[in-house]
């Protein structure tokens, strides 16, 4: 007898669609309305050039150069808006606009890149190979949010055990003169960080919130009391090995992509590997598909026998691990030295981006390379003396993270059980 | 498979909720089970299936003695339980929800075989006659569909007893008869079924024994053929319950409320009422049946101000309350008694005493100048859980610890706890027991003797038919037709759930 509720549904269709279309066409003239910006833009900047080199085989070897107009960057781009603009009032709600903006908001930022250069000749592969040194910790972070949230424990400590694990790290790459054995020991640290964590959330169900702030504010202290009692006195403590960058054998031949992708640290190949390997696990296997219950609804869990608990110590574990190589990462990679309070907020962009990229590692990865995007930017300014507020875009991303996540992601929904405590009867 | 539970008894602070239960189900039998709200028919089935452990007895299954120390030992046991509040996670799809916990996996990854499980539920779906998309988000489907799904939770783990919690609470009559159906089909398979219901009727259709649960014991065994729902309805709660509600004639005085051409969208920006107008006059019942999903709860939130309206006028005691919060609309003398109790009507995480004073907190004497007057406080509330006979071990105990219809009860305490001048009450009786049932209709007749307008929306045909003077049937966002209590039958207003003329 649900022939009622469906009758409701067909006849009713008529009035969300026209309501469908309506903001359609609200959003297409916008995004046309930017496009005329752009076009406007254009007419006085066809003198100005805007030139992006890449490396072609090697970093500071020869160069592959693309030489054009910032007039001509602010048409390509205005074009494709009104374009899009067009489509999107015209074929309503069925055209993916999402997607569009993928295509429309590189051109933009090309634009307003080549604007703000004013004709200096930009190297694109610095900027680019630049983003994704700074998306190595704040992805790592992300996946460690990830896993903890989708097993149903919030977990705001990422910038904490960022900390830990610089600081374990670089103790332990000095004292050993070995990289790895740096690594291990801050992934241990970071294990023992979420494990402490857990213990508080799930055996003592203290709010997850403050559990979280309580181990950064810890691991700040902690941190800070080792470097200025125990390093800054031995200093042979704080002078790790740091990693080298190692080339891939015939991949980093491959031109423009071979010094970009395949020429970082080792690092940046177990992002990648852990990104892929972490997004088969959630969506494909058994293990994340009970660990994505236990977030969603853990009673549905526990009645077919998952152990709730159990699952959530083990994400917790792995979380640790995950930040605690993010943060050996910002101690023996470039630094080359544990400083105080060194993750510098990456623990919290690190959440934004699992915001953001809707408890997705794929798209956690890829707002963490927007965040990387942006620095590197601000670097590439500072370095060619531009004069923009680096306020003003260090702001940028998270100004796009708010719009995105209140706006065009829509209804970004997080694991429904994340942050409650779960008991067994 | 025979099984049988062997003096069970198990302890929650401050209530013994099973108190040396035995019960026993042969292969291919339907085990009904009765007991009023709180008599323990929860708890002993989860203790059935591994969720609780007894303080004491066991469980045969086959004359050999299992005790379970998790739900997975009771699974691999074969016994599936769909539970009373289902157990299902909304953002999986049913071929997820279905193999979670018993996933077939491939590769040292432990990749879960999709396709193979798919066909499983396909297969098994189509065997026993269970229309389900197996692609389908569970948060899409209806309630009835979910039902679905937990069946096939049960099967798909080859459980050969399989135990039903109030499976029909949140049924409609249509796919309560599927349900049956399905039951039957089961049974002449083998497998052996524990149904717990309230629907006195319902048990004495579909059971082949029926054990009556009284505060946590065994009040008595009997056969259908044997016994009346007067004989039942005695056995749950130890006395003799009236099954139909005595009032007198309706003595309607002026207009409380008056509802005039509301359209009203629901949460996908449909329109779910479609133009409707009513009115409700003081000291009288009036009715809006009609099967679930055609825009009564809609109708419904917009009378108690939790939803805006689109179009329309609503007028209660002579305020237009369109824009009225539901606060303003509370202080009007609206009693709501919400669908969703554990949505809408109680919170779940606070204790019994605070949800009692949950719509008048603010006031005297429960509270002044801020501070709230705990003595007042809990005064009320420990008269609320005297005058409803709420089962409870404290007034301090956390809502959500209580069985279901004292749940309930505690809403109806609070709501009529105020003058009222108009009731809006929403499946008032769901999931509650013949005496409860019996409890809140006399209250319900009651409060319209002293003068309050009284709608009721409800899909229970019998409860339409018993308390109400007038009865309205909605289908399909509009009132089909309206009817005089009196003289109504229970074809005509069939007649006109179906939408027919
Ligand atoms: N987890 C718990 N903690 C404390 N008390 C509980 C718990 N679960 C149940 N109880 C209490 O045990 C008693 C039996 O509850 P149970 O849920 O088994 O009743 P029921 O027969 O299923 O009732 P209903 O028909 O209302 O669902 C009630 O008094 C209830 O308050
Ligand atoms: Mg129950």
């Amino acid at each position: 007898m649900t022939s009622g509720a469906v009758a409701v549904r067909a006849s009713e269709m008529g009035e969300a669609e026209r309501r469908e279309l309506r903001a359609a066409r609200g959003r297409g003239l916008v995004i046309a309305l930017l496009g005329a910006g752009a076009l406007w833009a254009a007419s006085g900047a066809f003198k100005v050039a805007a030139i992006f080199s890449f490396w072609l085989l090697e970093q500071g070897g020869a160069a592959w150069t693309i030489t054009t107009t910032v007039g001509m960057l602010w048409l390509v781009a205005g074009s494709a808006a009104i374009i899009i603009g067009g489509m999107q009032a015209g074929f309503g709600a069925r055209f993916p606009w999402r997607q569009s903006l993928f295509v429309i908001a590189p051109l933009y930022v090309a634009a307003i890149l080549g604007a703000l250069l004013d004709g200096q000749v930009a190297n694109m592969t610095g900027v680019f190979s630049g983003s994704l040194e700074l998306a190595v910790p704040i992805t790592l972070g992300a996946l460690a949010g990830i896993l903890s949230e989708r097993s149903g424990m919030l977990n705001i400590a990422i910038e904490g055990k960022f900390l830990v694990g610089a600081c374990a790290g670089a103790v332990a790459a000095s004292a050993t003169g070995s990289v790895l054995a740096g690594v291990l020991f801050a992934v241990l640290c970071g294990m023992a960080v979420g494990y402490m964590l857990a213990w508080l959330g799930i055996r003592h169900q203290v709010d997850q919130i403050i559990a979280g702030v309580v181990i950064n504010i810890g691991a700040i202290g902690i941190t800070n009391f080792i470097f200025l009692r125990v390093l800054a006195k031995n200093t042979w403590l704080n002078t790790p090995p740091t990693i080298e960058k190692i080339k891939i054998p015939f991949l980093s031949g491959i031109p423009v992509l071979g010094p970009l992708l395949f020429s970082g640290t080792p690092y940046l190949y177990v992002m990648l590997a852990l990104l892929i390997f972490f997004s088969y696990m959630l969506f494909r296997t058994r293990w994340g598909l009970r660990l994505r219950a236990s977030g969603e609804k853990p009673s549905a869990a526990a009645t077919v026998g998952i152990d709730v608990i159990k699952i959530r110590y083990h994400s917790m574990l792995l979380a640790g691990a995950l930040a605690g190589t993010a943060g050996s990462y910002l101690s023996l990679s470039s630094a080359g030295s544990f400083q105080m309070g060194m993750s510098a907020g990456r623990g919290f962009i690190a959440l934004a981006a699992v915001i953001f990229g809707a408890w997705n590692p794929v798209g956690a990865f890829g707002a963490a390379l927007m965040f990387g995007f942006s620095d590197a930017i601000q670097s590439l300014m500072s370095i060619l003396g531009v004069d923009v507020p680096p306020q003003l875009l260090n702001s940028v991303p998270y100004i796009v993270t708010i719009v995105v996540v209140a706006g065009l992601v829509g209804r970004v929904r997080g694991p429904a059980a994340a942050g409650q405590p779960y008991t067994q009867g | 498979m025979r099984l049988e539970l062997k003096e069970i008894t198990k302890r929650f602070p401050g209530v013994l909720a099973n108190d040396r239960i035995s019960i026993s189900v042969d292969r291919g039998e339907v085990l009904g089970l009765l007991g009023e709200n709180g008599a323990g028919k929860t708890t002993l089935m989860n203790i059935l299936s591994g969720i609780y452990r007894p303080d004491a007895g066991e469980i045969l299954i086959g004359g050999t003695v299992r005790n379970f120390h998790d739900p997975h030992q009771a699974i691999d046991a074969g016994i599936g339980m769909v539970h009373q509040h289902f157990q299902l996670v909304p953002v999986f799809d049913v071929v997820e929800s279905v193999a979670l916990g018993a996933e077939t996996v491939t590769g040292w990854l432990g990749t879960f075989g999709r396709a193979a499980a798919r066909r499983r539920v396909v297969e098994l779906s189509e065997q026993h006659g269970l229309d389900v998309d197996p692609d389908a988000k569970i948060e899409d489907l209806p309630v009835g569909v979910r039902q679905r799904v937990e069946i096939l939770k049960a099967l798909y783990r080859k459980s050969d007893i399989l135990v039903l919690d109030e499976p029909s609470a949140v049924l409609t009559p249509a796919e309560t008869h599927d349900l049956f159906k399905i039951i039957r089909g089961l049974t002449a398979g083998g497998t052996s079924v524990i149904f717990i219901t309230h629907k006195l009727g319902e048990v004495l259709e579909v059971a082949d024994r029926i054990t009556v649960l009284r505060r946590g014991a065994v009040a008595g065994t009997v056969k259908p053929a044997d016994t009346s729902r007067e004989e039942l309805a005695n056995l749950m709660v130890g006395r003799d319950v009236d099954l139909l509600v005595s009032k007198g004639p309706a003595k309607p005085a002026g207009v409380v409320l008056s509802v005039k051409d509301v359209q009203v969208m629901n949460d996908r920006l449909q329109m779910a009422v479609k133009g409707v107008s009513l009115e409700v006059r003081a000291g009288e019942i009036v009715a809006v049946a009609g099967v679930h999903g055609n825009g009564q709860t809609e109708l419904v939130e917009a009378i108690v101000g939790l939803r805006t309206i689109d179009s329309g006028e609503i007028v209660i005691g002579g305020e237009n309350v369109v824009h009225a919060s539901p606060r303003r609309v509370a202080d009007l003398g609206v009693a709501h008694i919400p669908e969703d109790r554990m949505r809408d009507g109680l919170i779940a995480g606070m204790t019994v005493e605070e949800n009692y004073i949950l719509d008048s907190y603010h006031r005297a004497p429960y509270s002044s100048r801020g501070w709230l007057h705990a003595q007042e406080v809990a005064a009320a509330a420990a008269q609320g859980v005297r005058d409803y006979h709420i089962q409870t071990p404290s007034i301090d105990t956390i809502a959500s610890s209580l069985s279901g219809g004292n749940q309930q009860k505690v809403v109806v305490a609070r709501e009529f706890s105020r003058r009222v001048k108009l009731v809006v009450a929403a499946q008032p009786t769901r999931g509650l027991d013949v005496g409860s049932i019996e409890y809140i209709h006399t209250r319900l007749v009651e409060q319209r003797d002293a003068g309050a307008a009284i709608l009721i929306v409800s899909t229970e045909l019998d409860e339409v038919l018993a308390v109400a003077d007038r009865i309205a049937v909605m289908f399909d966002g509009r009132i089909a037709g309206i009817l005089e209590g009196a003289s109504a039958t229970r074809e005509a207003v069939g007649i006109l759930m179906g939408g027919g003329e």
